[in-house]
């Protein structure tokens, strides 16, 4: 399968699973009195993997294409496709900083567990993924009133976003080494 | 030539160092263009966010609007009383028709109205039509004062129509012309007021006092009996059988006074109209007017006579 044809079904399948995490407002398992109700966003995932040449004019366009994608599921306006934009610019940045070499020098290859290595590839998708919270959430709650509120609602969320991530790479990566 | 060349040379260096500098930064720029792009998407939706975006976007513009508002309101005063007078003629026409439809008694303390409306039982011994006027001459200083409005014959106003203001009662049109009609204020020997307190007792307002000197401030009500409760700023409405629409506000009581001779209270009453700047009244017109005078009328015409055969048994 082809590599943009690959991404092309991610595209569609991270969609379709993030519309069904929508339906599911988690309270953080044991519902705590006055804890923040969030969702798990799914859906950066998508520009996570996306391959390594991708050159950055066209993965803000993709992000851009994809938050709108979300925002129109979800009625939010353009709050997912500004937080996407954000880590669709960061992306290379983080990439080039994870990796020995330059990305040029991967060709045809996608950032994935079996290239980067299981730690490298958790603080890659940890990072960019709080960046895109902390950006989603600030747009969404809208004031910095109440931070203790905002900084539990960000770090619950990406918590949780990440156990989907991890979830969606168990699944999806063929051929993990035991060594990881 | 060479000159020429140069500058060209030059002007092409700059050029490329343009397009460098712009392919450079050309990811930041999309980049920024992007976010521009979804905050305006985020503005459009009519949400919390899109809300304080789009004010403070308006506050610029809004000081300008507020600016340009406050010269041209001026040019549209005329018009925004005007509209507002008809609503209110409409209003209290509503309102005095309202009063009517259902009979209401007054019980010591408490009004009970006697059920709603219906079509067997519609009470309706009054029906009010209000007329909007403007005063154009006012006096306050002579002994019987008079207004001059600006509707006359033409207008469909008639003589002793009661007059009132928004505030309060102010008098009856004793002469009309075309254009034209005075009107006989509170503020006159030849005029009392039927009016009652609170309670309900009824007495009689009037401007002129024996041994007063008249002053546009204070109107007087005499002969009220001591027992009577009532307390300073309390409301003196016209009565339903004072010529004036029935519940319309008179004065607030400023003073009372114990007559020694009669011991039988006079109370100083505030008038609930500024008389000295009246700018718009109503003239009201009671259209059953003439036929409860020619029914009365008849009270004096002919007098009912006691049966003889009654009395001789």
């Amino acid at each position: 399968m082809s590599l943009p044809l690959r991404n092309f079904l991610r595209f569609w399948l991270i969609l379709a699973v993030q519309v069904l995490l929508n339906k599911i407002t988690l309270r953080w398992w044991s519902e705590p009195s006055g804890f923040p109700v969030f969702i798990p966003l799914i859906y950066p995932l998508f520009i996570l993997l996306l391959p390594f040449e991708t050159p950055v004019w066209l993965l803000l366009i993709i992000g851009f294409i994809t938050g709108l994608s979300v925002d129109s599921l979800m009625n939010t306006g353009g709050m997912h496709a500004a937080a996407t934009v954000v880590i669709a610019y960061l992306r290379t940045n983080a990439l080039n900083a994870l990796l020995p070499r330059p990305l040029n020098e991967y060709p045809n290859q996608a950032p994935s567990v079996k290239n980067l290595g299981w730690v490298p590839f958790l603080t890659y998708a940890g990072f960019l993924i709080l960046i895109h919270h902390l950006v989603y959430f600030s747009i969404e709650l809208w004031s910095f009133s109440n931070p203790g509120m905002l900084v539990l609602k960000i770090l619950a969320s990406a918590f949780t976003s990440m156990l989907f991530v991890v979830a969606y790479l168990l699944l999806f990566t063929r051929q993990i080494s035991a060594r990881g | 030539m060479r000159c020429g060349l140069r500058t060209s040379d030059s002007l092409n260096i700059r050029v490329r160092n343009f397009i460098r500098f712009i392919s450079q930064f050309a990811n930041l720029i999309l980049f920024v263009v992007l976010e521009i792009f979804c905050a305006i998407l985020i503005g459009r939706t009519r949400t919390i966010q899109g809300n304080d975006l789009v004010n403070s976007a308006n506050a610029v513009s809004g000081f300008y609007y507020k600016r340009q508002n406050a010269i041209v309101h001026y040019f549209t005063l005329g018009k925004m009383n005007d509209s507002l007078l008809e609503e209110n003629q409409r209003l209290h026409q509503e309102l005095t028709n309202l009063q009517f439809t259902s009979d209401r008694r007054v019980d010591s303390s408490v009004m009970i109205p006697k059920g709603p409306p219906d079509s067997n039982r519609k009470i309706e011994y009054a029906h009010y039509i209000f007329r909007k006027a403007r005063v154009i001459n006012n006096s306050v200083s002579q002994t019987d004062n008079y207004l001059t409005l600006n509707r006359g014959s033409d207008d469909g106003i008639k003589k002793e129509m009661a007059v009132i203001s928004g505030t309060g009662a102010v008098g009856k049109v004793v002469h009309v012309s075309k254009h034209f009609s005075t009107v006989l204020s509170l503020l006159s020997s030849l005029q009392e007021v039927s009016v009652h307190l609170k309670d309900g007792t009824t007495g009689i307002a009037k401007w002129r006092l024996e041994g007063s000197s008249p002053s546009p401030d204070i109107l007087y009500m005499m002969d009220v009996p001591s027992q009577i409760p009532m307390r300073l700023g309390d409301t003196v409405w016209t009565t339903t059988y004072s010529f004036f629409p029935p519940e319309v506000m008179v004065g607030t009581i400023q003073n009372v006074l114990i007559v020694k001779k009669t011991g039988k209270r006079l109370l100083y009453l505030k008038p609930a109209n500024n008389f000295r700047n009246m700018m718009y009244v109503y003239v009201t017109e009671n259209t059953y007017e003439t036929e409860q005078k020619t029914l009365e009328q008849q009270n004096t015409a002919e007098p009912v006579k006691p049966k003889k055969g009654g009395h001789k048994k």
